[in-house]
């Protein structure tokens, strides 16, 4: 058996280097193809990531009337408190609130302009599920008698989430093109090499090869095809990945990018077993189709 | 051995190749098949081997009835038949030795079993100080040393050669033609289908002679000449 192998793969590598110009031309169109795709993977994910980031920091703030008396507010943070989504409720003092502004805008002087705190006593909601956020808050807009008024940053997320949807989507029929055609250029390299080697598969055939035995080789340097632009696409994303997210974070250091280990390893998993599976396929194609007769 | 019973064929531009031939081969003969060009005797031997099929009528070997086998049963029948062609069907690029252990390595043979078989065989064809040598750096006759060596490598039943003298200079071909019959007595059954009457009646053996597709002499120890009865 390991002869065998050692067989095919040696008239596998002869095969590539007889239709060298076409196996180079397959390894590099798999390459940029096996790019575009792994560069739309870290796009949605990363847009995915972004939108995972902003829902998770979202809140309802609700704002309460002036007028209400502790009691009432007590009251209405138990009302609040029934609803099925809630996770977690916080009240927000007024002049804790003013404190809070001030901090955040030192440079701006209020304190000379405003006698006492211009902002109302709130409670900030955080919900188990963001999904729910509009039709919550619009409940506890119903809550006339102690509501002034509800924020929530609902509509922020929810655009980034169905964009990351949209950069999939995109993504995913662009690679689908891309993908057939760098299929049938492999198809097209390995029937190269095979009426290349017309005579040699007539002889084989005559001297008791199996179909099998004849295919085989083919079929390993379409998956040798598919391998190395896999190893070389996966090789430029990492570093060029890595090097845009350094300047990111640099940059934009808020910026939720996708830095685990474990992501990425799969995404570049799944670029690599794209190519190598493009490879075979061709290559089976190509050969099923020639070897027919 | 071979049993050929009411086997005809006609091509599908309606010409007739062969017409109700019936013949039988045993065990370890010599069989010469003769006629002139288009008589139906290539047709015949690739019938035996299944790269053409009968229009009608039917091949045994061993009692196998060639009708019957599948396409996936085709390699292990050309297995067990060695074949020589008129025009060698050479690999260019490999030696001597590859192209030898070619054959043996598309039956899955161990490498220490290729490369004593292969050196058997090619001393027994004379070309064992050439194996590294290329075929084009060979001489005709030699390169159909190698053809034959290829095609008796794995032992088969039966050898069929199709005109293998038919591109040597006269010397040469007697040379072939004694190789063949040297490895007639290594009970393979041989069957060489040929032009040469010089051959044919002067190694005297039996003749199956074809033309426009009849069988119209089959004779043992015959001579080439159809009118020798």
């Amino acid at each position: 058996m390991l002869s065998d192998l050692e067989f095919f793969v040696s008239e596998a590598l002869v095969g590539m280097k007889r239709s060298g110009l076409m196996t180079f031309i397959s390894i590099a169109t798999i390459t940029v193809s096996l790019i575009i795709f792994g560069f739309f993977l870290l796009l949605s994910s990363n847009f995915n990531n972004l939108a995972n980031f902003i829902s998770s920091k979202l809140e309802i703030r609700v704002y309460l009337k002036d007028t209400l008396t502790k009691r009432e507010i007590i009251n209405f943070e138990n009302e609040l408190r029934k609803i099925k989504e809630v996770k977690k409720i916080v009240f927000v003092d007024k002049e804790q609130a003013w404190q809070n502004f001030q901090q955040n805008f030192k440079n701006i002087n209020l304190n000379d302009l405003i006698e006492s705190t211009p902002l109302p006593n709130s409670f900030s909601i955080l919900l188990e599920h963001n999904e729910n956020i509009v039709d919550i808050a619009q409940h506890i807009r119903g809550y006339t008698d102690y509501v002034e008024d509800v924020n929530y940053g609902g509509a922020i997320a929810k655009n980034i989430s169905v964009f990351a949807n949209f950069v999939k989507l995109g993504g995913l029929g662009v690679v689908l093109l891309l993908s057939l055609a760098t299929l049938l250029i492999i198809v097209n390299t390995i029937r190269l090499t095979l009426i290349a080697r017309q005579d040699e598969i007539t002889i084989m055939r005559l001297v008791g090869a199996t179909k099998a035995f004849i295919k085989i080789p083919f079929i390993i340097e379409g998956l040798f095809i598919g391998i190395i632009g896999a190893i070389l696409s996966i090789l430029f994303l990492k570093t060029t990945y890595g090097f845009i997210a350094m300047q990111i974070q640099d940059n934009i250091s808020f910026f939720p990018l996708v830095f685990e280990e474990s992501k990425l390893n799969y995404l570049y998993f799944m670029v690599g077993i794209s190519g190598t599976f493009l490879g075979f396929l061709g290559a089976y194609i190509s050969v099923s189709k020639s070897l027919k007769k | 051995m071979i049993e050929v019973r009411n086997v005809s064929k006609i091509y599908l531009n309606g010409f007739k190749a062969l017409d109700n031939v019936n013949l039988s081969i045993g065990k370890e003969e010599f069989v010469y098949l003769v006629g002139p060009s288009g008589a139906g005797k290539s047709t015949l031997l690739k019938m035996i081997y299944k790269a053409e099929e009968p229009s009608s009528g039917k091949i045994f070997i061993d009692n196998f009835s060639l009708n019957n086998i599948t396409e996936r049963q085709i390699p292990y029948l050309r297995r067990n038949i060695g074949i020589v062609f008129q025009d060698y069907k050479l690999l260019p690029k490999r030696t001597v030795y590859e192209n030898v252990a070619f054959a043996l390595r598309v039956m899955h043979y161990s490498r220490s079993k290729i490369r004593r078989q292969v050196s058997q065989v090619l001393e027994l064809v004379g070309l064992h100080q050439k194996m590294s040598n290329l075929p084009q750096e060979l001489s005709g006759g030699e390169q159909q040393r190698i053809c034959i060596a290829r095609a008796i490598v794995n032992n088969p039943k039966i050898l069929l050669a199709d005109e293998p003298t038919g591109n040597l200079d006269p010397e040469t071909s007697w040379e072939i033609m004694h190789l063949l019959t040297k490895i007639n007595t290594r009970k393979t059954t041989v069957i060489v289908a040929t032009h040469n009457k010089e051959i044919v009646d002067n190694i005297r053996k039996r003749v199956i002679a074809l033309e426009k597709g009849k069988l119209v002499k089959d004779q043992q120890l015959g001579v080439y000449s159809t009118n020798v009865k």
